[in-house]
């Protein structure tokens, strides 16, 4: 049995009158990393806040390396590393005296604190920047900077809300590629993001979340395969076709999901059934590909879609 | 298994690395610092002390200069520390997001208050002694009384620090700044027994004058070094002080953490 890293029961959070997380129900477990997918709003920043201690919880329990979040939230912030969505680096100084500052709150000892801030320059690439003030750094290094803090206590949990939010493909890939490093070397990550893709490739298992709930959790190609089947059939169709097609697809009792007005995917329980759905559609426009989490938010969170026949 | 407890700093520990963020960052800036916390009050000293003192032949027994000396140390600490946590922390606990980032780590959001009211009534203390230091060479600081006056220049310092970060916390932009500067501590720089005695307003406003902790402030430390104090007036002033600097303190908290912690 796995050792339970988070484990969230009945989580609620309201501000005001606005249920921004509605009764979440999450286990994480030691060595994994742990998406949480959704869109922008949907309540995952909250979620994470909540884990670390800069949101409090309205109703049910919420348990962060085996301690509760009410009552030992100083424990738990002693143990794990945040980074938070704006890694809000301090401007009035230095890269090094970031870090040093930063291990100092955590009351690191000041030779432990020097000696692991060499280690993290190095380990983020950013060594030779040591003694720049942080608004030299382009957005891709203050990102590692900011990975760097999170790790001067060591911490066996790392909290990021979306690392890659605004960086390029390059600097895109080193965060995963770094991730799939510190996941195995490191112990847990939690990783909020909106970036179906990001989610898909590094994370061991995601809870897919919209308007505060969470509505599936599970591996990646277990949701895919779950939700959505083998393959995905896209194809575009003028909006006075759409009931036509949509009537002979349910004949066939096919699952689909109409996109806006002028574009059905259907999905496939087998790669074998294709060839059949390319036959009805007869359209120039149709692509066989790979079903992507992107399918099973889609599906979950019905966003402008009609997913049922009408 | 054994199970390893989480050593955890101490409130103080905490309280004292918030303070040494600020000092890091005020020793890069020291000379403009020193320009403002330490000459502007020296020539006030110049300027009002001797310059226009001079046409006062007798203030109560004593010469205008060392009338207003005590006053000048109050005002200056008051000044300086309300600045400091208004000016100076406002940034961090909105754009720059310094606290948000603080409380990450297992500082909570009252030892970063704290800390930062303590920076300020130090910065506050500091700039007094000072002025003092260099004053001294005018013949200024000739009591030992002024040892144990800078104790409550310290508590002083503490009043306004706190009553500035209270402040920042409310206001919406720096801007903001302005109306409790121009509207408190500017009036309290002028009309609590500073630049005259108290006894030269109407009745009304005196009366009013001794809800500013301004009043109780220069009269603690006037009384204290130049024309004596009898205890309980000196236990009046001084529970005054500590009482409201309590009370800001535990506003200050609650408002600062509920924006901190959601």
């Amino acid at each position: 049995m796995r050792k339970l890293i988070v484990e969230a029961k009945g989580l609620t959070k309201k501000f005001a009158d606005q249920v921004v997380v509605k009764d979440v129900h999450l286990e994480v477990f030691q060595g994994e990393c742990f998406g949480i997918l959704g869109p922008n709003g949907a309540g995952k920043s909250t979620l994470m806040r909540m884990m670390y201690g800069s949101a409090t919880t309205n109703e049910g329990e919420l348990y962060v390396v085996g301690l509760n979040a009410k009552t030992n939230i100083r424990e738990i912030k002693a143990r794990i590393g945040v980074l938070p969505q704006d890694e809000a680096l301090d401007r009035e100084f230095t890269v090094r005296e970031n870090l040093h500052l930063y291990g100092s709150y955590h009351g690191v000892d000041r030779d432990v604190a020097v000696h692991r801030t060499e280690d993290l320059l190095k380990l983020m690439r950013l060594e030779d920047l040591g003694d720049q003030f942080v608004n030299v750094l382009s957005s891709a290094m203050k990102r590692r900077l900011g990975m760097a803090r999170a790790m001067i206590n060591q911490p066996e949990l790392l909290l990021l809300d979306e690392p890659t939010a605004g960086l390029d493909p390059q600097a895109r890939f080193w965060v995963w590629d770094f991730l799939e490093n510190v996941k195995t070397e490191m112990g847990t990550v939690i990783l909020g993001t909106h970036f179906m893709e990001e989610a898909e490739k590094i994370c061991d298992r995601i809870a897919i979340m919209d308007r505060g709930q969470v509505l599936a959790v599970g591996e990646p190609q277990a949701l895919i395969r779950q939700h959505i089947g083998v393959q995905v059939v896209e194809f575009q169709i003028s909006k006075h076709e759409l009931q036509y097609y949509l009537a002979r697809l349910n004949a066939q009792q096919f699952h689909y999901q109409v996109i806006g007005d002028s574009q059905i995917n259907v999905h496939l329980e087998s790669s074998e059934t294709a060839q059949k759905v390319i036959s009805i559609v007869q359209s120039q426009k149709a692509t066989i590909r790979q079903p992507t989490l992107s399918d099973v938010f889609l599906r979950l969170a019905g966003h402008h879609l009609r997913d049922e026949p009408l | 298994m054994k199970l390893e407890a989480t050593r955890l700093p101490t409130f103080a520990n905490g309280v004292l690395q918030v303070w040494k963020r600020s000092y890091l960052q005020f020793k890069r800036f020291w000379l403009m610092n020193f320009f403002w916390i330490v000459l502007e009050p020296l020539l006030l000293l110049l300027a009002i002390g001797y310059g226009l003192g001079s046409f006062i032949s007798d203030m109560k027994g004593v010469a205008y200069v060392d009338f207003f000396f005590p006053a000048l140390l109050c005002m200056t600490s008051m000044f300086v520390s309300f600045f400091e946590s208004t000016y100076g922390n406002f940034a961090k606990m909105t754009y720059q997001r310094t606290y948000s980032t603080m409380i990450l780590t297992s500082l909570e959001p009252k030892q970063i208050i704290v800390g930062e009211i303590l920076w300020a009534t130090c910065k506050g203390t500091f700039s007094a002694i000072s002025v003092a230091l260099i004053a001294s060479f005018f013949g200024h600081l000739n009591s030992f009384l002024y040892i144990p006056a800078f104790l409550v220049i310290f508590l002083s310092s503490f009043v306004f620090a706190t009553m500035g970060l209270l402040i920042m916390s409310m206001v919406k932009s720096f801007d903001g700044i302005i109306y409790p500067t121009s509207g408190l501590i500017v009036p309290m720089s002028l009309f609590c027994g500073t630049y005259f005695p108290l006894e030269q307003l109407p009745s009304v406003i005196k009366y009013f004058t001794y809800l500013l902790p301004l009043t109780h402030s220069v009269a603690l430390v006037r009384g204290m070094t130049l024309t004596g104090i009898n205890w309980w007036q000196f236990s009046l002033h001084l529970l005054f002080l500590i009482g409201l600097s309590s009370v800001l303190l535990r506003w200050t908290v609650d408002r600062i953490t509920k924006k901190l912690i959601l």
